[in-house]
């Protein structure tokens, strides 16, 4: 997926329809805090779109006001290509949504309980009962009661029930949360497969190494907007970068370093140093780097340009723009 | 992980399939959306074993020890049914706990899908909230109403097949359901405790007056039920042929007292109190449905419904409130209590309903009309409320 800021913005204008969630000036207010300060955002239909931010940053409020759990203050917003609140029903009859920890009715199996959610939805959801299961690995517990169900397996419940739905898109607020490593594999394999089917998987997660993996767009909120949003590898190339050098005489050798004018900041270690180096530098500063050192006398034993994480962006953008303004 | 297009591929019911268009935004409620809530609220197993104590264990098990006792010990213990049992059986007891069990119930379903979490999943199925609410209806009278009925007619078939085979009648026994000429020859028959027990009020009859006054009783001067209207004018002894006369003059006289004493309740009184208790019960989980909804928690609305019907229902339908009368009226337990079938008595301590019924109702007056209001007003009212909160409730 190649997505930017700028086709997502001539898309907008181009078809209305193309976007599977689309916000315009989102506000909610709990009282004199503002949870969402119009929020403008845009998820491409058949991707998975990572929704991240620092806590308290207004994540899950945005997702109760897609789905109706609770009301904007201003703003408009459409799912799959319906008017959100006035098409709701018919915008939500394509949308399964895990919301927080998935709780269900413990004292019935969890087949019940999809019966119960399946019964509010269209006829055919009933036969998809089953299949969800099965697809999430919980069939041979289906008939157990909820409350004997691990916190991991109640999480595999909360993508079945909304499975059952055929759902275009889903939204799954912290979808790891609970599961064992390799839980976490089967879920980041089973987005990945709803993707490949064409679906729409709307992912919020504080777990930016799996969001990385996972999604091929993101959007950061903070404050209660969003900042930054499009293709993951666009954001990232847009970044700063780091390249480390194993070298003797680590403090001379960032002297020289400096001297030349190479990087915005150079960390020196015990056994060298890391350069980092503005967005937009091209890999020829590596081998000039290595000219410069070995001019001035420094043995060079390793140079590795180490690309910015998804992370390390994450904390620059917030922190940054996490200061008082 | 089994993948969407492995199921596809290998499962007989795929994971993709077409759809039937579905008016999920429309208030009403499917059958699946009742029979599912219906489900739910049945597999509660603490609160349906409490359901079933409540309204078929406790008079099952009153009436197996009254039918104990009265088997192994006729004479000390009386038969286990009869019209006295059936009366306090439902007032005293289906009535009040029949309510209580009832709200409890509404109370539950409407606050669990909340506390439990299931709320939020249910919302983003796009359903009407509305059709939500409405669905616990229909589902959670399908429990409550046919455990009462199954309670009441336990309650009805003791009460029929047990009764006692004579009534008593101001301490005597004498066969129950005789005409008026039957009651007479009965008399006839039995001059001697007629003249000495049946109540009379002096008519100015002289003969009667002075039979009563010398028959051959126990006590000095006549029967405990007999009431002079002076002293006696004659002291001579009846003759039989006199005490028969007036036995046969005094019975019927005593006919319309008689022959509102039953051996069991009648079929026309017991059908119309099912439908009184029913109601009584449709009320409470309605009512506790919508608080429930209202507060969104069962514990404190249970309470509330309970504090409704053991406390304040009575005061309020009792006390004598200078200005509040009308304030009193409108309490719904008041209204239902004034339904009551004619012959049924004691709710609330009171007599029975506005047409008859045994003792004097101690009840605030109120019409069958004004209390047909104030139900409608009550069962449209907490609807609207519980239904109101959940369309607006933030999930």
């Amino acid at each position: 997926m190649s997505l930017t800021l700028s086709t997502v913005s001539e898309g907008r204008q181009d078809s209305e329809g193309q976007w599977a969630v689309e916000t315009h000036g989102l506000t909610k207010r709990f009282g004199e805090n503002i949870a969402m300060n119009g929020v403008e955002l845009l998820v491409p239909r058949g991707c998975a779109f990572g929704y991240l931010g620092p806590n308290g940053a207004g994540k899950t409020t945005l997702i109760r006001v897609l789905l109706g759990l609770t009301h904007a203050d201003a703003g408009t917003m459409r799912l799959l290509g319906h008017s959100v609140p006035r098409h709701r029903a018919a915008a939500l009859a394509r949308v399964g949504a895990i919301v927080d920890e998935p709780r269900f009715h413990g004292h019935l199996t969890g087949r019940q309980n999809l019966q119960i959610l399946a019964a509010a939805r269209e006829p055919e959801a009933k036969q998809r009962i089953g299949p969800s299961l099965e697809r999430v690995g919980i069939l041979h517990r289906a008939d157990d009661r909820v409350s004997k169900y691990s916190m991991g397996m109640r999480q595999r419940l909360g993508v079945a029930a909304c499975l059952i739905g055929d759902p275009q898109l889903l939204i799954l607020d912290e979808p790891m949360n609970g599961l064992d490593p390799a839980g976490m594999q089967d879920m980041r394999d089973m987005i990945l497969s709803l993707v490949a089917e064409g679906r729409t998987v709307v992912l919020s997660s504080h777990l930016l190494d799996e969001v990385e993996r996972t999604c091929d767009a993101v959007a950061i909120v903070d404050r209660g907007k969003v900042i930054r949003q499009g293709a993951i590898t666009e954001l990232l190339a847009g970044s700063s970068f780091v390249v480390e050098v194993e070298c003797t005489e680590p403090s001379r050798a960032g002297e020289l370093i400096r001297g030349a004018a190479f990087g915005e900041d150079i960390e020196i270690g015990p056994l060298g140093m890391g350069v980092t180096l503005p967005a937009g530098t091209g890999r020829a500063i590596i081998a000039e780097i290595n000219r410069v050192l070995v001019a001035g006398g420094i043995s060079v034993y390793r140079l590795q340009e180490v690309q910015t994480s998804l992370e390390s962006w994450f904390l620059q953008v917030t922190s940054r723009l996490g200061e008082p303004e | 992980m089994t993948t969407a297009s492995d199921v596809i591929a290998s499962g007989p019911a795929p994971i993709l399939l077409g759809r039937t268009p579905d008016r999920r935004g429309s208030w009403l409620p499917t059958g699946g959306m009742i029979t599912t809530r219906f489900m739910e609220l049945r597999k509660r197993r603490g609160l349906m074993m409490a359901l079933i104590v409540v309204t078929i264990g406790i008079p099952t098990l009153f009436l197996t020890v009254r039918l104990l006792a009265h088997a192994f010990a006729p004479k000390s213990y009386g038969p286990a049914g009869g019209e006295d049992i059936f009366n306090a059986l439902v007032a005293g007891v289906l009535y009040v706990f029949g309510f209580i069990v009832a709200a409890t119930l509404g109370c539950t379903a409407g606050s669990v899908d909340l506390t439990e979490g299931m709320f939020r999943h249910l919302v983003v199925t796009g359903r009407s909230r509305l059709a939500l609410y409405l669905a616990r209806i229909p589902a959670g009278l399908a429990i409550v109403v046919p455990l009462v009925a199954i309670g009441f007619t336990i309650v009805c078939a003791v009460c029929v097949f047990a009764a006692p085979t004579q009534i008593n009648y101001q301490g005597v026994n004498l066969p129950a359901g005789l005409s008026e000429a039957g009651l007479q020859h009965w008399a006839a028959d039995h001059a001697n405790e007629v003249v000495c027990n049946f109540p009379y009020q002096g008519s100015g009859s002289n003969n009667i007056d002075n039979v009563i006054s010398n028959a051959p009783c126990n006590g000095p001067g006549g029967g405990p039920g007999i009431v002079r209207n002076g002293p006696p004018t004659d002291s001579t002894t009846p003759t039989p042929a006199m005490i028969r006369a007036a036995a046969v003059q005094i019975a019927a006289r005593d006919y319309s007292g008689y022959s509102n004493i039953f051996l069991s309740p009648s079929v026309g009184l017991m059908v119309r109190t099912g439908l009184w208790i029913e109601l009584e019960v449709i009320v409470g989980f309605i009512v506790g449905l919508g608080l429930g909804s209202l507060l969104g928690q069962r514990t404190v609305a249970v309470i509330l419904m309970i504090v409704l019907e053991i406390v304040l229902t009575p005061i309020l339908s009792r006390a004598n409130i200078p200005h509040m009368i009308n304030l009193q009226r409108s309490v719904v337990g008041l209204a239902v209590a004034h339904l009551e079938p004619a012959g049924l008595g004691f709710v609330f301590g009171g007599g029975g309903g506005p047409d008859g019924g045994r003792g004097t109702s101690l009840l605030v007056p109120e019409s069958r009309a004004a209390a047909g209001l104030v139900i409608a007003a009550w069962l449209v009212g907490w609807t609207a409320l519980g239904a109101w909160r959940m369309v607006k409730r933030d999930a």
